[in-house]
Formats: C-alpha cells, sequence, structure tokens
C-alpha cells in the first residue's frame, strides 16, 4: 500500500489535527445527513406502497430497521477504537470510542422505542420478551455501563481506558447474549410473530431503507465529530493549541 | 531463588572497578492529564549507592517511585534495570517498594504478614522472619494483630518485609514518618546494612536525613 | 515449596485470604442472610400457594444467588487497594493474573460456597420438587464462579473509580444474562422431567472459557485501576 494512508492516520492521531479535521467533516456530513434522511422518509411514508398484511403501521421500518443496524454497526466501530486505543495508546481514538458510546445508546434506545410502538399494532402488546428486542435491551445496559464506567473516574484518561476495556469485553459478549437469549427464547416458546425479512423486500420499499442507512451512518459522523472536538477541548484545555484557538476564534468574533 | 545479584564475595572488586547501575533514568518524566508532574529526571543508581530524593510536597517524589516501579506509565524517557527496560512483567521481585500504604493485612499478625510477602517474593538467603522482627524492634509482638500495633510499630512491621525479601532495589517513600528517633536510626542502619550488602536504595523524605556512611546521594526534583 | 516460586506464592496467597476470612467469619454469613431474606419475601409477596412457588423456584434461587454474590463482589479487590497489598502483588515476581486467579477462588470458596450449600434449603421453602435439586445444585457449582470470574474483571474496572455500587450492577447484567437463562433453564428443564445436560454444558464451556480469560482480563484491569 503507498505509506501516504498510514502516514496520514499518524498525524490525524494529533488532537489539533483531528480537531480542524472533524471541523472540516462535520458541515458535510451534517448537512449531507439530513438531505438524504428527508429523502428517504418522504419516499419511505408516501412513495412506498403499503405493505399488504401490515398496511400503513410497517412504514416504521424505515426509522426502526436503520436505527437498530446503527446500534450494532456503532459498536463494532467503538470496538475498534476502543482496541487501537488501549493497544497503541493513541488518546484521540479512546476518545472516538468513548464520544461513539452515546450516540450507540441514543439510536439503540430509538431502535427499542420504535420496536414497541411497532408491536402495538402487529403483536398486540407494546412490549415483548422477542429475542431481537431482548438483546438489543441488553445492549443498551452495556452501551449504559460504558457510559457510566467513562464519567465514574476523576482522571478522564483514566476512565477512558477502564471503558474502553469494557466495550471490548462487551463486544466478546454480545454474540454470547445474542446466542443465549435465541436458546432462551425457543425453550419458553415465546412471540413467534416473524416479520418481514429485509432480504425479500419490495425495490420501492428498499432504496428507502438504504437512502435512511446512508443518512444515519452521516448522521453519527457529524454527531461524533461534534462530541470528539467538545472532547478535545475539554481534556486539553492547557494546551498551547487551545490556547490559541480561543485567541483566534476571540478575535474573529 | 537468590536475587541479590551482587554476593558477598563479588563486592571484592578492584578498586577502581565502578559497581554495577542497578537502576537508571534517562529523561524520564511524567505528567498526569498533561500537566507535567515532575522531570526530565537523570541518574544511576550503582550497587551500594542510596540516594536521597528530594522536593517540596508536590514535586513528584511519590509519583516518581511508583514510575520506577512500573505501576504508573512513564510519560517520556525510560527506566533501565540492570541495563534493561523493563516492566512489571519482567523484573522479577528485583524491586520491592514501601509506599504510604504499608501493605500489611491489619488482621494478620506480623509474621503472618511477612510469610505471605516471604510466599509471594521468595526469602532471601539467610534471612530469617523472627530475627528481621527482632532486629526492627518487635520482638514480643510476633503473634500480635497488626491492627493492635501502633503507627510506628506498624511501620517498623514494614521494615521488617525489606529485611526478608531477595530484592536488590529499595524504593522507600517516606520510611521515616510516623517513627521516633530510635526507629530513624533503625531505617538509617538497614539502609547501611542494605549498601553493604550491595543492593541499592532510593529515598524520599522532606526532612533531613544522615546516614552513618556519610552524605548520601541527592536527587532534586523542582515542584 | 521453595518461597517465591510460583506455586508458593499461590498458595500463601489463597491461605492469607481464607485466614483473613476466618478471621471476621460473621461477614461469610452475611451473603448467606441475605439470600435467605430475599428468598422469604417472595411467598409473602406472591401468595403461599405450593404449584406457583414450585414454578418460579428455580428462577428465584438463581437471582437470589446472583444478588447476594453481586453483594459480595464490591470487596474483592478494595481492602487490598486501600491497604496497599494490591502494590505488592503487582510487584510480585509472579504473573498478576495467577494471584488474581487465587483471590477470585478464595472468593468464591468464602462467599459462594456457603450460597450453594444453602441453595437445597431456599428451593425447599419454595417448593422446588426434590427432582429438580440435583440439577440446581449442578447449575449453581458452574454458574457462581463463571459470575465470581465475570464479576472480578468489572470490580477490577471499578477498583480505581470513585462510586461503584450500582455501576457494578449496570455492568454486570449484560454478562450474567446468558448464565441465567442456562442455569435457570437448566433446572426448568429438570422440573419438566426433560434432559438439561446441554445448558449445563454450556455453562461449563464458559466456565472453562472463563477460567482462562477472566483472570487475564482481570489483571489488565487492575493496571488500568492502579495506573493513577
Amino acid at each position: 500500500m503507498a505509506n501516504w494512508v498510514p502516514l496520514w492516520l499518524h498525524r490525524l492521531g494529533s488532537p489539533p489535527v483531528f480537531y480542524r479535521f472533524a471541523g472540516a467533516v462535520r458541515p458535510w456530513a451534517l448537512g449531507l445527513a439530513l438531505v438524504l434522511g428527508a429523502v428517504a422518509l418522504y419516499a419511505g411514508l408516501f412513495v412506498a406502497p403499503a405493505d399488504y398484511q401490515q398496511g400503513d403501521a410497517y412504514r416504521i421500518i424505515f426509522i426502526h430497521v436503520p436505527s437498530a443496524w446503527m446500534s450494532l454497526f456503532i459498536y463494532g466501530a467503538m470496538a475498534v477504537a476502543a482496541f487501537v486505543g488501549l493497544v497503541w495508546r493513541i488518546k484521540i481514538a479512546e476518545v472516538v470510542a468513548m464520544e461513539s458510546a452515546p450516540v450507540g445508546a441514543a439510536f439503540t434506545l430509538i431502535t427499542l422505542v420504535t420496536g414497541s410502538l411497532w408491536g402495538k399494532p402487529m403483536w398486540g402488546t407494546w412490549w415483548t420478551w422477542d429475542a431481537r428486542l431482548t438483546s438489543e435491551l441488553v445492549l443498551l445496559f452495556i452501551y449504559l455501563g460504558i457510559v457510566g464506567l467513562y464519567h465514574s473516574f476523576e482522571d478522564r484518561r483514566q476512565g477512558a481506558r477502564a471503558a474502553c476495556f469494557l466495550v471490548l469485553v462487551g463486544a466478546v459478549n454480545v454474540p454470547i447474549v445474542h446466542f443465549s437469549v435465541n436458546w432462551w427464547n425457543t425453550l419458553h416458546q415465546g412471540s413467534t410473530v416473524r416479520l418481514v425479512g429485509p432480504s425479500h423486500i419490495e425495490a420501492s420499499m428498499l432504496w428507502p431503507l438504504l437512502t435512511m442507512m446512508v443518512a444515519t451512518k452521516l448522521y453519527y459522523i457529524a454527531s461524533l465529530f461534534a462530541r470528539v472536538r467538545a472532547d478535545l477541548i475539554a481534556s486539553e484545555g492547557g494546551k498551547a493549541w487551545v490556547r490559541d484557538l480561543l485567541v483566534r476564534e476571540g478575535g474573529a468574533a | 531463588m537468590d536475587f541479590l545479584g551482587i554476593p558477598r564475595n563479588n563486592r571484592r572488586m578492584p578498586a577502581s572497578a565502578e559497581p554495577p547501575i542497578l537502576l537508571e533514568a534517562r529523561a524520564l518524566s511524567f505528567s498526569r492529564q498533561d500537566e507535567p508532574v515532575f522531570g526530565p529526571v537523570d541518574f544511576a543508581l550503582r550497587a551500594g549507592e542510596i540516594a536521597l530524593v528530594e522536593g517540596d510536597n508536590g514535586s513528584g517524589k511519590t509519583t516518581l517511585l511508583r514510575v520506577l516501579t512500573g505501576m504508573l506509565r512513564a510519560g517520556e524517557g525510560e527506566v533501565l534495570l540492570d541495563g534493561l527496560r523493563f516492566s512489571l512483567d519482567t523484573m522479577a521481585g528485583a524491586v520491592v517498594f514501601l509506599g504510604h500504604h504499608l501493605g500489611l493485612k491489619f488482621d494478620l499478625s506480623a509474621r503472618e504478614n511477612l510469610r505471605v510477602s516471604a510466599g509471594l517474593y521468595g526469602l532471601r538467603a539467610d534471612a530469617d522472619a523472627d530475627a528481621a522482627l527482632a532486629d526492627t524492634g518487635l520482638a514480643g509482638f510476633e503473634d500480635e494483630p497488626v491492627r493492635r500495633l501502633s503507627a510506628g510499630q506498624k511501620k517498623r512491621a514494614a521494615l521488617a518485609r525489606l529485611l526478608i525479601l531477595p530484592a536488590r532495589v529499595w524504593l522507600l517513600d517516606e520510611p521515616y514518618a510516623n517513627l521516633d528517633r530510635d526507629g530513624i536510626a533503625l531505617v538509617n542502619r538497614l539502609l547501611d546494612d542494605h549498601a553493604n550488602r550491595g543492593g541499592a536504595a532510593l529515598v524520599t523524605s522532606h526532612g533531613a536525613v544522615s546516614f552513618a556512611g556519610g552524605e548520601p546521594r541527592r536527587i532534586r526534583l523542582h515542584a | 515449596m521453595t518461597p517465591g516460586s510460583t506455586p508458593a506464592a499461590c498458595a500463601a496467597l489463597l491461605r492469607r485470604d481464607l485466614t483473613l476470612a476466618w478471621r471476621r467469619r460473621g461477614d461469610i454469613a452475611m451473603p448467606v442472610l441475605y439470600a435467605l431474606i430475599v428468598a422469604t419475601l417472595f411467598p409473602f409477596a406472591l401468595g403461599p400457594e405450593p404449584q406457583l412457588l414450585a414454578r418460579i423456584a428455580g428462577g428465584v434461587v438463581f437471582v437470589t444467588v446472583l444478588l447476594a454474590v453481586l453483594l459480595s463482589l464490591d470487596q474483592l479487590f478494595r481492602a487490598d487497594i486501600d491497604d496497599g497489598s494490591m502494590e505488592q502483588l503487582m510487584l510480585a515476581p509472579q504473573p498478576l493474573a495467577l494471584l488474581v486467579g487465587m483471590k477470585i477462588l478464595a472468593h468464591w470458596i468464602t462467599s459462594a460456597l456457603p450460597l450453594i450449600v444453602v441453595a437445597p434449603l431456599l428451593a425447599g421453602m419454595l417448593k422446588l420438587p426434590a427432582a429438580a435439586l440435583p440439577a440446581l445444585v449442578m447449575a449453581l457449582g458452574i454458574a457462581t464462579p463463571l459470575l465470581s470470574l465475570l464479576g472480578a474483571v468489572l470490580v477490577a474496572l471499578t477498583a480505581g473509580s470513585r462510586r461503584s455500587g450500582m455501576l457494578l450492577a449496570l455492568m454486570l447484567l449484560p454478562l450474567c444474562v446468558p448464565v441465567v437463562i442456562f442455569a435457570a433453564g437448566a433446572v426448568a428443564a429438570a422440573q419438566e422431567g426433560l434432559p438439561w445436560i446441554a445448558p449445563i454444558a454450556w455453562l461449563g464451556a464458559g466456565l472453562v472459557m472463563a477460567v482462562v480469560l477472566a483472570p487475564l482480563a482481570c489483571a489488565a484491569a487492575l493496571r488500568i485501576a492502579m495506573d493513577t
């Protein structure tokens, strides 16, 4: 591989460089996320045909499914960042992992709420101990534990390292939870309602879904970068580059 | 297992040959949340040498010792033990640390505490727990739970542990605290014996200290 | 055993922790008492019908034991960190993971083993059929060391933090969901006269993995906790 890639990544590991990079990327990611999200919502709510079984109620999948994907995707991204941060002791990676957690928790919560809203017309109940919903609930607890651990330390850096470690423990745990909950679900013969799998889905329903997926990813990037910038300003407050920045921005205002 | 790497007969080297360097710090510095705590510090501690780390409160004396144990990761620079970079996994009991917390179990007697330490670190050749306790003035208190000992006696029990372990490098954080005049003399005698055996020690203190062997090396930390 | 050799170090540490626990043997009774109280409350809350109690007995015993273990876990490393013993353990010329493993073993012997001993009593109070007892004891025998090992990793992670009690419960829940599912599943299967070895085997597989990995993870977490 051309060696400018590792070189560029190495440069990005420096807080001021990452701060500027995140500041440059964020407005574009946010703008694109909003536009794509609006398009996907419009297409999903008005253009896509009603489902022959579920009527209009199914339209919640345009929020529910991308959120569910993001709840897992962000965990994956967070685990990679946590691993990089712990092994190579790169501060930016630790911050990225830690600031991913609240975003992931938010998507998990959206998944749970929309899932339960969808459950009411479909299953006739707000909550059912369905294997996927239960796994998602456990995932929410994992996210909350990570956020809680990060904020329970006096020393931010130490808190980040401990919480990054918990991210990796959780990464091992998530598949085990999913497997055990599946086993438990079949054992107890709970709800057997199977939802429409995304594999046999109408194309006019699929493209809004995929558009929304891209929009949520861009939103994650925008939200993450804003959080990382705030975290960096707070934790590097005493450093020269932050002081320079304040002087410059203060002068511009 | 004998970690006293410099047995007695080895010390009768030609006077010109300098004793080997046991512990060395090169441009060692440490920052906490990007605030520098100490450093950069350079020093080399040779076998038979006692060095005093001086500095005001907050100058990072305790932090320096914890970095030297490997429990804290140094920000910059390196620490070498016997000329090799080391970590918690590789130093193999060559270093013993006595900190503000003495590491004694208060529900166990002094003798039981020493037995646990010997189990973990190994016993120095010709060392004996009861003799060490007698040496530090705890004869008759061997079976008393540490909880019932006075603050000074607890300190002495912790010092007795130094006497039975095979570690060559002692890192003592404020060993004179809580000790009376006799106790201070005891610490100095123990350090002197340790140096004569070919060991080395790094001692922090903010009080004036006099060793039997004359002026100690001084390492000054600035706040 | 030569002093300072690894077996001697493990034996010394195990003996130390067991002696300490014995000198404060009143504390050993606390988790047992706690489990007894919680299990007693269920019939008061749900009514004394034997069928209902028998239906929930297995699950209640597991949740009760889990909470009792959780309560005792908080103290696992606290005393050693506060009195400086943890520093001595970290500097000892032994693999920290092995020493931590010994501490977990001592903790399991002093806090979980008494719970396993009284578990049949709790199950009897809750009218669990005698046929399900072997499954219960066996599931507890595998599930409690697994909980101690997983909990120890989390306790080590919170060791350097300001508060830990509720946080520990929040962090432990996702880890113990599979343990509870399989352990209670085995008892439920035994109660219905179905084969119950499969969930026990899964628990056993988890225990083998945890015995190998948890002490290593615990040692790494403690190094982070002591890095202040």
